[in-house]
């Protein structure tokens, strides 16, 4: 107490030099006599980085030994192990959390904001699987991505689901991965990691609804098998587009197949093209006259897209935290003096103004109304070229996995009764 | 239809399939072409920006509101943030309003006097009138209680963080999603903490 | 056969495992059922056992209750988070291993069968799946209008510049009034000047939003009219210091200055055993407003989060007169904000001019009563962003009441009408959030009114609102008012100083300072040449008003919050325990009595002939020989 206008005076330098740290030094800090020793706070750093790496080099080598499994050994066996492995190592030792399926979200926003530059690991883990299945088909699928791998091993009863439903269903994926490019590059949300079913289950903790959908999928893929992994995976659609053009491809038979139909029921996921001689000539050069009306008729739903799009784009805004707490402050203006809501309150005393915030929340509004148009004429896209797709018509004869679809889990080979 | 006719079919088709098949070919080797030069263009486009070092998610406690979302929001039980007490800012008072709820009846230890839920912060006498104020990390829930009290009442030397041996570093935190003071963002890894008194708000 | 027993074995024991998987399951529900029901770290009860012990700070028994409870809140607390991670995993182990059993029992029995033999029906899958998918798109689509249709796009709605949304309306509204009232005025009456004023003070204020929103404008505009009629005539009647001086009409007295002028006031009684206790009552509600006595009448205001409500008690025989409940007020918040309990939602005091009783709350609510409990006006000044609590008391003189309404956000010194509530004048405070009150001061013949803030002590003209003199002497968060004295002010806050200042004309100077005890919450008092001051660690001191200098000192059982008063030569303090000291205004430290409350105090006592009054936690005294 004794030299308190030094204190003072001390006091008020450091509030002169450091404006803003006012509030710090209500009281300063005492001088000790006897000899205390300030303790400093520990900080505990985060995984090292090196580590990082070396998950890059764990996911190339189970890429690797599944491409090994697939075509030398053709062993179902030995990827059912490594996807089991994958599981435990990207599952529920590294919790989830580096993840090709996530990191979409990732390379989105590193396009569309300056400010943010992803790692070189995670851009690493969104590269490597669609390069690999450019050559070897989906064999992240099959054995290196651990919500595959979780639901892979709940399959025991598949059932058959009608292929006309399948197909329609096909359609969630894209717009899911349109869905979360636009708000990932709006800077709003990582909706694939937000509702991710199975990282509460990795983790062995999450909010209860978290672990309820996840147990509901696993519930779900006794019967429907993988059922995140064909209806929802976002990431699954860059891949089936890989996986179509792949240059190699996992084969049911190892040499020529004899159409003995043994492997007919083997796919739970209901990835093999079976021979069709039930089409005739006449459906044929029907179908080339539809092909090109269909053709034609792409632009149009590309158009209805993009307007649809465009109309939904103030809804869609409004998951932006930011557009939200702007609209309800316009429209519920007394919630000022409401002292339990705790983001208008925390906006309340930034001392920003509300013209500033309705701005910056017509920005992103804008940048909503771009990307929903944007999203709109995708989706018009791929449901044109997915109904453009029935009236391709390919003669074939031999039992072969559908490049696109197929997750190369290697169930079939098994079934194959040809030797190589 | 049996087998004899089907392979009949083959045989009689076999001619037609080669040319069909240079064709296929053709087209899938210039689709894959096509999607390697795209897949190598994001990446191009992404490895100009991305960072060798990775980063980690952290509090700046100057923006905090003490809003006690951590303790609800992180999807570690409990959360991966604690409290953290930056002793070089600290008063060390003996009416602590961080550890003392406002009025409490005594300034002692007991209970009743604790404003922490979970007593994660225990008091040591220094010397007249200064006490040093210690948090049990393993106790501590990130409640911001004791955050908030010594913000309003004194230097405001305890503030949150997140704790990096704890934290999973998801891809988008749940607690920023949430986080009313917009206080959580993504920082350097090799700079992981922003702890008062050894670290500028104005950089 | 062994196949089959085997078989057999693996089913048995799946249905074991899965049985074992889903009571888990079930468990862990049960516990979070229970855990999301109730939690343990927010126990209510325990919230209220601490709430009671502030009441009873010495019950033993009750602390020990206490503790125990805390310590069995942490327990469940930590117990159930183990639970569930033990919980976690022996599940996940459970489902491993029953998932492998029933891995190993599919592979048992499957046996690869040639597949039924399906029609082929190519064409009608395509078919089929174009209607699927042309079916989805018809549902996106139509989902994607409908959600487009339902919502409102509120952004376009917002007209740039309109943040402050309420003070525009307000603006609106006051334009309303501005053209009624005055048309109707100055066809009536010529009262240019009266109206001038009302005008101007309309015009330039935003306050006025409970008139605005009078569903009948012309009544508004006769009673404007007769309000202004009145306040003509009454404006000659407002009673003088000599007749406030027989009262005790607001916090610390006539000018708020600490001064009584009340004879013969007991020295001695005892709370808790009645002794000289004339009356006690319990007041409905708490706060830690003091006391306003004007005749028979006294008042106090108390307030929970629910409500606000203003009580008038007859003050020879405690009896509740009439209660008032501050609602239905324009602009007041739904729910009232944050304080901390230490300063509540009524901590003013309030005033009283003999006609009229006013009270403000922590929601920035202001209201007029008769002396009968009738609302006369009542406004809100807007909702204060204060940390603890609105706390400045409301100072009423010549027909003004004048109120300091600092928040964290900005400050403003008004003065009132006191018949409707107008602003006369509003001046802005341009420094940090206070929560001392207002002073009135003679000085060179003219009142002044005298305030405290980090950094200044300011003088503002009583008349006119405009700033006299300022001197930079305080800072943090300053609590006590100031004290005046034969010309010169003093001032003082904790881990500030205290300074004497000596107002001129324009300037002020600084007499002397001195820095060692100093008050937090207490506001000193100055009288015959002395000054006493109480700090809030509990010693009282005493010093010369010329130098400054120390006279004596003395250490209270508990920490000063409330103001000593001086009255009949002595002076009368409060501590936070309830224990009041009476000391001889003198030189010499001479301690008169210290007589016990029984219950703990942070309010200023008020006085009448013969009487003092005290209020505590939950009670109202009246003490008297």
């Amino acid at each position: 107490m004794r030299n308190k206008y030094l204190r003072i005076i001390l006091l008020l330098l450091s509030l002169i030099i450091t404006g803003e740290l006012t509030a710090q030094n209500r009281f300063p800090k005492p001088e000790f006599e006897s000899g205390y020793v300030q303790p400093s706070p520990t900080t505990p750093e985060p995984r090292a980085f090196a580590m990082e790496y070396f998950d890059v080099f764990i996911l190339i080598a189970v890429l690797l030994l599944i491409s090994y499994f697939i075509f030398r050994k053709r062993s179902r066996r030995g990827i059912l192990w490594t996807s089991v492995f994958s599981l435990i190592y990207f599952g529920f030792y590294r919790n989830g959390c580096i993840c090709s399926i996530g990191a979409i979200q990732n390379v989105t926003l590193t396009l569309a904001d300056p400010n943010y530059g992803m790692s070189v690991v995670a851009l690493l883990f969104f590269i490597l699987p669609l390069v690999f299945a450019l050559y070897t088909g989906r064999t992240f699928c099959a054995g290196a991505c651990p919500l595959g791998a979780i639901q892979d091993l709940v399959v025991h009863k598949p059932i058959k689901l009608p292929v006309a439903l399948q197909r329609g269903l096909g359609m969630i994926p894209y717009l899911y991965l349109g869905l979360a490019v636009l708000y990932a590059a709006t800077g709003t949300d990582f909706i694939i990691c937000r509702y991710d079913p199975f990282v509460g289950i990795f983790r062995m903790d999450a909010p209860f609804t978290m672990i309820v959908l996840g147990i509901g999928f696993l519930l779900v893929g006794i019967f429907v098998a993988r059922p995140y992994c064909r209806f929802f995976c976002p990431y699954g659609v860059l891949l089936n587009w890989m996986s179509s053009f792949s240059r190699w491809h996992l084969t049911i038979t190892p040499s020529e197949c004899v159409s003995c139909k043994l492997c007919e029921n083997s796919c739970p996921f209901d990835a093999i093209d079976i021979p069709d001689h039930s089409i005739q000539k006449k459906d044929v050069s029907k179908n080339v006259k539809r092909f090109l009306i269909f053709t034609l008729l792409i632009p149009i739903w590309m158009a209805l897209g993009a307007w649809v799009g465009h109309q939904s784009h103030v809804f869609l805004s409004k998951g932006n935290s930011q557009v939200y707490l702007a609209e309800l402050l316009i429209s519920h203006p007394e919630l000022k003096s409401d002292i339990d809501n705790l983001d208008i309150q925390a906006f309340l005393a930034s001392g920003k103004s509300m013209d500033v915030l309705v701005e910056e929340a017509s920005l992103i509004r804008n940048k909503f109304r771009i990307g929903s148009w944007i999203l709109g004429a995708f989706i018009g896209l791929v449901f044109g070229i997915k109904l453009l797709k029935q009236f391709v018509y390919r003669k074939k004869e031999d039992y072969e996995p559908n490049k696109g679809e197929c997750l190369s889990c290697g169930r079939c080979m098994d079934y194959c009764p040809v030797e190589s | 239809m049996d087998h004899a006719v089907c392979l009949r079919l083959r045989n009689k088709g076999d001619m037609k399939k080669k040319s069909n098949f240079n064709r296929r070919e053709f087209i899938q080797n210039g689709m894959r072409l096509t999607l390697l030069v795209a897949v190598g263009g994001v990446s191009g486009l992404s490895v100009i920006k991305a960072t060798g070092k990775g980063d980690v998610w952290q509090i700046d406690p100057y923006k905090c509101t003490q809003c006690g979302r951590c303790a609800t929001e992180c999807v570690m039980t409990p959360s991966a943030v604690k409290c953290i007490h930056a002793y070089d800012v600290c008063g060390y008072c003996d009416l602590c309003g961080g550890y003392l709820k406002p009025g409490s009846n005594a300034r002692s230890t007991a209970a009743e006097n604790q404003l922490c839920p979970t007593a994660a912060i225990t008091r040591k006498f220094i010397e007249e009138p200064y006490f040093e104020y210690v948090i049990d990390e393993d106790l501590c829930i990130g409640c911001a209680k004791c955050v908030k009290g010594c913000d309003s009442f004194g230097n405001s030397s305890l503030h949150l963080q997140i704790r990096h041996d704890l934290c999973l570093n998801c891809n988008q935190c749940s607690i920023a999603r949430v986080c009313p003071g917009d206080a959580i963002s993504r920082v350097p890894a090799d700079q992981p903490y922003m702890i008062k008194g050894q670290y500028n708000p104005q950089e | 056969m062994e196949k089959k027993n085997n078989i057999e074995l693996l089913s048995q024991l799946a249905l074991v495992v899965g049985g074992i998987s889903i009571f888990i399951a079930v468990l862990l529900l049960l516990n979070y059922w229970n855990i999301s029901r109730y939690d343990p770290l927010d126990s209510q009860a325990l919230v209220a056992l601490v709430e009671r012990l502030s009441d009873e700070p010495d019950n033993d028994a009750l602390k020990l209750e206490i503790r125990n409870l805390d310590l069995l809140a942490r327990k469940a607390y930590f117990t159930s988070q183990w639970q569930v991670k033990t919980g976690g995993f022996l599940l996940l182990f459970a489902s491993i291993f029953f998932v492998l059993v029933l891995k190993i029992l599919y592979d048992m029995k499957k046996k690869i069968e040639l597949p039924e033999v399906e029609e082929e029906k190519g064409m009608i899958d395509r078919i089929l799946s174009q209607r699927w998918i042309g079916a989805i798109g018809i549902l996106l689509v139509i989902g994607a209008l409908l959600a487009s249709f339902a919502s409102n796009d509120y952004l376009e709605k917002y007209v740039a510049g309109s943040s402050e949304d309420g003070q525009t309306k307000i603006d609106e509204s006051i334009e309303v009034i501005e053209i009624t009232s005055s048309e109707s005025l100055s066809d009536n009456q010529g009262l240019a000047t009266g109206l001038a004023e009302v005008d101007s003070s309309v015009a330039e204020q935003n306050t006025n939003v409970d008139v605005a929103n009078d569903p009948s404008l012309e009544g508004l505009a006769s009673e404007t009219k007769a309000s202004i009629d009145a306040s003509n005539t009454s404006n000659i009647n407002y009673p003088d210091l000599n007749e406030i001086k027989k009262h005790h009409n607001g916090f610390r007295g006539p000018l708020s200055q600490g001064i009584s002028f009340h004879k013969n006031i007991p020295i001695d009684w005892d709370g808790a055993g009645g002794k000289n206790i004339l009356w006690k009552t319990e007041v409905p509600r708490a706060g830690k407003s003091s006391p306003v006595i004007w005749a028979n009448h006294l008042f106090v205001s108390g307030a929970d989060a629910q409500s606000r409500w203003v009580y008038c008690y007859d003050r020879n025989d405690g009896k509740l007169l009439w209660e008032h409940e501050a609602k239905d007020i324009e602009g007041s918040p739904a729910s009232a904000p944050k304080t901390t309990p230490d300063t509540g939602l009524a901590a003013p005091t309030l005033a009283t001019d003999g006609e009229r009783v006013y009270a403000i709350f922590g929601t920035g609510d202001i209201l007029a009563l008769d002396m009968s409990g009738t609302r006369l006006w009542a406004k809100n000044l807007g909702v204060p962003d204060n940390h603890y609590g609105h706390s400045s008391s409301l100072l009423c003189w010549e027909g003004r009441l004048v109120v300091q309404y600092d928040t964290n956000r900005s400050g403003r010194l008004l003065a009132l009408d006191l018949q409707n509530g107008n602003p006369i004048w509003d001046v802005p405070r341009n420094h940090k959030i206070s929560w001392a009150s207002p002073v009135l001061a003679e000085i060179g013949g003219k009142y002044q009114i005298i305030t405290s803030a980090d950094p200044l002590v300011i003088a503002h003209d009583f008349e006119s609102g405009k700033e006299l003199w300022s001197v930079e002497c305080m800072m943090g968060e300053v609590g006590p008012s100031v004290a005046f004295s034969e010309g010169l002010v003093y001032a003082s806050n904790e881990y500030a100083r205290m300074v004497a200042i000596k107002p001129g004309a324009g300037s002020a100077d600084i007499v002397w300072e001195y820095d060692e005890y100093l008050s937090e919450a207490s506001s000193p008092v100055a009288v015959e040449g002395l000054i006493f001051l109480g700090t809030s660690y509990g010693v009282f001191a005493c010093f010369d008003a010329k130098t400054g200098e120390m006279q004596w000192e003395f250490e209270g059982n508990s920490g000063f919050y409330g103001s000593p008063i001086a009255v009949d030569g002595k002076i009368y303090v409060m501590d936070m325990s309830g224990t009041t000291y009476i000391f001889e205004i003198s030189r010499e430290l001479k301690l008169i009595g210290e007589p016990a409350l029984g219950e703990k105090s942070v309010v200023t006592p008020a006085f009448a002939e013969g009487k003092i009054y005290l209020r505590g936690t939950k009670y109202l005294y009246c003490i008297g020989a």
